[in-house]
């Protein structure tokens, strides 16, 4: 069921309740409210809201600042006896352009089912939406952004890792993080092996090349937290005792992905490397520890799967949370 | 001996990188052999498993596959065999390159008999070039997906060719059995026998594959990550529980095997009796495997046996009729391949049991299953106890049980019926149900249960797999009614047609309680 409304905020928000208090939601996950302001983005933001709530059963509300659909579209699932398995949830979009931060949060609070979870998935990668930011930040319990891709996204990671100090306990998700998942599962997997355990502990470069800055940071960051490395500006790290570890980072392929990684020790460098197949890493040990190369998928990096991983999460990441304050002093104070 | 890891090993553990990742690909090196490598669940289930699994990087970079069968193959034509299995059979669909190529270098085989000590030398042989090779060190799965009747044989020869866990000094060693552990519980015991000479119990992975389904683990979670449930879980508001596993399916290509099992060896006495212990267990002190286990053990042996004289009163078993599954004509048992003519086997089977516990006193435990029945249907169903007091509702309108249905297969989800009124002027009281699906809940297509089980066992968690003392125990509790059927040729046979609801001996044990079977 597709149902336009026109009609200011008051009669819009009524409107959009009597549509949606003639379903008949059966299981609810949560809340999904996606903003939205960049029109080069809207259909990319758009498909993948969709196609998460085609997997959740979820209310999902999408303020539209983009200016490309006036009034507010409802739409519901076929909720008929014999789509049995059809997923169940309701969607509205509703366009927020000309509206103030506080009429905007005024659909979130009206509209949003209480007794489930609110996420929010800001797509917006400008400043000047900040105050509408601020207003809905009370009432949401999650938030989804993607620090990486936006120029410079430096900034934009420095700026989240601000944003996080000063709200701690605010359950905050980085799609730029996420998508680093597999290539830590690789790294992780080199040191799996005990013989290479110590290795760990001899490193004395670290080069990453990926199509946007965030990648490398975060690496790095994550690297430094987990075997307590202190940043040495941006191009070095010192491990426990005091010795430097190189930090190389090189621009190269798409943006939000990395190409490549190498560690490196004085004997040793593990290698991993994007195959032809987006999707499959080679990874190979050069040096006294020596091993044959070997192929390594990389798991859900496309987005829809990351934007799942990130409303599914509850609670606190710490293991992100240090990995953003070490990018962050990696950064320094000063932006690029 | 060595110390048998049923952890994650101290190496994986140690690696600090590992903090927050995901544990399950925290996988020791080794090797599986699957012995009855050339069959048909090795081409269904267990070689697509283990491509799955490395396709999510759940096989540790250092693994080696060997097949062992009497068909005879080499190396490449058993990868290429295997691979078309991949192809037809996987659900991530065909295999691509240059992925399939590298999985399949770590694929090979032995061809052998299960009684030929010189094949099993030759696996050892295979087994320590590929712990030089692949780097497997000297970790080694053995996956027993043969017929039962060779169990015991294949055990033997391992511990002869120097492959037991007793004889590995570098590494550790674990078996994984098929169900049925025997045939009844002398041979069950026997093969116990035979297993412990070569291997500790840590050792001995018993599969029944319905514990690594989805829903069957939801059990555990929807008792014991909710707190509405767990205070009204025993006999105070639950009247009688009914666990369902009904198929449409005959006898396939089994029926040399099945003639001589029956629907209570195949199915009550290991599948159905498992869930049943996970529906009445006491909530275990951790999510530890010998936690839930104890729980389980403890489930099972409250259970009261049923008598040799109440063998045709608290027990029903039935044999299918010709008839017609989704309206397509199928014969009777007796008439499907390798099955005798005159056979008193039993398809299909219920029985009543009881819990002699605080919880569970006087909470009839109703068990069935069978084979080409209406539908395929495995279900766990909860019948609460009805109001004490009746304040709602028009004349002629009934109020109904509460149940809480936990579906296993084939949708997976939780449906709770419950009474509401139907809108309008008076107060008309109607039942409704409220179901969460897994498919639309999550949105997920639940992993094949054999994927997950290997994987478990390739990390040494034994959570899903059976103890012996519960599969003793399970045997202890069948084993009166089977030795009354065995001995007691029953003349009603065929007494059910296939497509129907199972025969009516089976609806005569709920009537007399007053109750009745849910709908297939």
């Amino acid at each position: 069921m597709k149902v336009k409304v026109r009609s200011n905020v008051a009669a819009s928000i009524e409107a959009v309740r009597g549509e949606l208090a003639g379903t008949k939601l059966s299981t609810s996950t949560m809340n999904l409210v996606v903003w939205l302001d960049d029109p080069e983005r809207r259909s990319w933001v758009l498909q993948r809201a969709d196609l998460l709530g085609e997997k959740h059963p979820s209310f999902t509300l999408i303020l539209d600042r983009t200016g490309t659909t006036p009034g507010a579209t409802v739409t519901t699932a076929d909720r008929s006896d014999d789509v049995h398995l059809s997923v169940q949830g309701e969607h509205v979009l509703v366009d927020v352009v000309g509206l103030s931060p506080a009429q905007i949060a005024e659909y979130v609070t009206t509209l949003c089912p209480r007794g489930v979870p609110t996420e929010l998935w800001w797509s917006s990668s400008t400043s000047s939406a900040r105050p509408v930011f601020d207003a809905l930040l009370p009432h949401i319990d999650a938030i989804v952004v993607d620090s990486s891709g936006a120029l410079p996204d430096a900034r934009t990671l420095l700026d989240l890792a601000h944003f996080h100090a000063a709200n701690p306990s605010l359950a905050l998700r980085d799609l730029a993080w996420l998508r680093l998942r597999p290539w830590q599962e690789m790294i992780a997997h080199f040191f799996d092996d005990p013989n290479l355990l110590g290795e760990l502990y001899a490193l004395r470069s670290l080069t990453i090349a990926s199509g946007s800055d965030a990648e490398a940071f975060y690496l790095g960051g994550w690297l430094a937290s987990r075997l307590g490395w202190l940043a040495r500006g941006r191009d070095a790290f010192a491990d426990r005792e005091g010795k430097e570890i190189a930090f190389k980072r090189e621009r190269t392929g798409e943006i939000r992905r990395v190409r490549s990684v190498e560690l490196a020790s004085g004997t040793s460098a593990y290698h991993g490397e994007v195959t032809d197949d987006p999707q499959v890493v080679r990874v190979w040990v050069s040096g006294e520890h020596a091993r044959d190369a070997r192929l390594f998928t990389l798991q859900a990096i496309d987005n829809a799967s990351l934007l799942e991983v990130a409303i599914l999460q509850r609670g606190t990441d710490e293991l992100f949370a240090t990995a953003l304050s070490n990018a962050a002093t990696l950064l320094g104070d000063e932006p690029a | 001996m060595t110390t048998q890891a049923t952890a994650p090993r101290d190496g994986a553990a140690a690696n600090p990188l590992r903090a927050g990742l995901a544990v399950d690909r925290i996988t020791d090196p080794c090797n599986i052999v699957f012995f009855g490598a050339s069959g048909d669940l090795m081409k269904r289930m267990l070689l697509p498993a283990m491509w799955n699994l490395r396709l999510e990087d759940i096989l540790p970079a250092s693994f080696g596959i060997i097949g062992f069968s009497r068909s005879k193959f080499s190396d490449e034509e058993f990868r290429e065999d295997m691979r078309k299995a991949v192809d037809e059979f996987s659900r991530s669909g065909p295999t691509k390159e240059p992925l399939w190529g590298d999985f399949a270098s770590h694929i090979s085989y032995v061809t052998g008999a299960f009684d030929d000590l010189g094949a099993f030398k030759r696996l050892k042989k295979q087994l320590d070039e590929n712990d030089h090779k692949l780097g497997t060190s000297a970790n080694r799965i053995f996956y027993l997906s043969t017929p039962p009747s060779v169990f015991a044989q294949i055990v033997e020869q391992l511990d002869a060719a120097g492959l037991g866990q007793r004889a590995n000094t570098k590494g550790w060693t674990r078996i994984l059995i098929e169900k049925p552990f025997g045939t009844d519980i002398d041979s069950a015991r026997a093969l116990q026998t035979e297993v412990e000479k070569v291997f500790d119990e840590k050792q001995v992975y018993r599969i029944d594959h319905y514990l690594g389904k989805e829903p069957v683990q939801d059990i555990i979670a929807l008792r014991f990550a909710n707190v509405i449930f767990e205070p009204i879980w025993n006999r105070r508001y639950i009247d009688a529980i009914q666990i369902t596993a009904a198929e449409t399916v005959g006898v396939e290509a089994r029926g040399g095997y099945y003639d001589n099992a029956g629907a209570l060896r195949d199915m009550i006495q290991n599948h159905v009796m498992n869930l049943m212990a996970l529906v009445a267990m006491e909530p275990p002190i951790s999510s530890k495997a010998e936690a839930i286990r104890d729980e389980k053990f403890k489930a099972l042996a409250a259970v009261r046996p049923i008598e040799p004289n109440r063998a045709f009163l608290d027990a029903a078993r039935g044999q299918y009729d010709a008839g017609a599954i989704a309206g397509k004509p199928v014969p009777a048992y007796r008439d499907e391949p390798d099955v005798r003519p005159d056979s008193n086997t039993e398809t299909y089977a219920a029985l009543k049991l009881w819990i002699d516990n605080w919880r569970w006193a006087d909470v009839p435990f109703y068990l069935r299953s069978g084979k080409r029945l209406a539908h395929k249907n495995s279900e766990i169903a909860i019948r609460f106890k009805s109001i004490p007091h009746r304040l709602f509702g028009e004349l002629g309108d009934s109020i109904d049980n509460n149940v809480l249905v936990m579906k296993i297969q084939p949708e997976e989800g939780i449906s709770l019926r419950f009474s509401a009124k139907v809108p309008g002027p008076k107060m008309h009281i109607r039942s409704v149900s409220m179901d969460f699906n897994y498919g639309t809940g999550f949105g997920v297509v639940s992993a094949p249960a054999y994927e997950r089980l290997i994987g478990d066992a390739m990390r040494g968690d034994a959570t899903l797999f059976t103890r012996w003392d519960a599969v003793e125990t399970a045997w202890n509790v069948v084993m009166p009614v089977l030795d009354r059927w065995t001995e007691t040729i029953d003349e009603t046979f065929p007494n059910y047609s296939a497509g129907s609801q199972g025969p009516p001996s089976a609806e005569r044990l709920l009537i007399a309680d007053g109750r009745e079977w849910r709908k297939i």
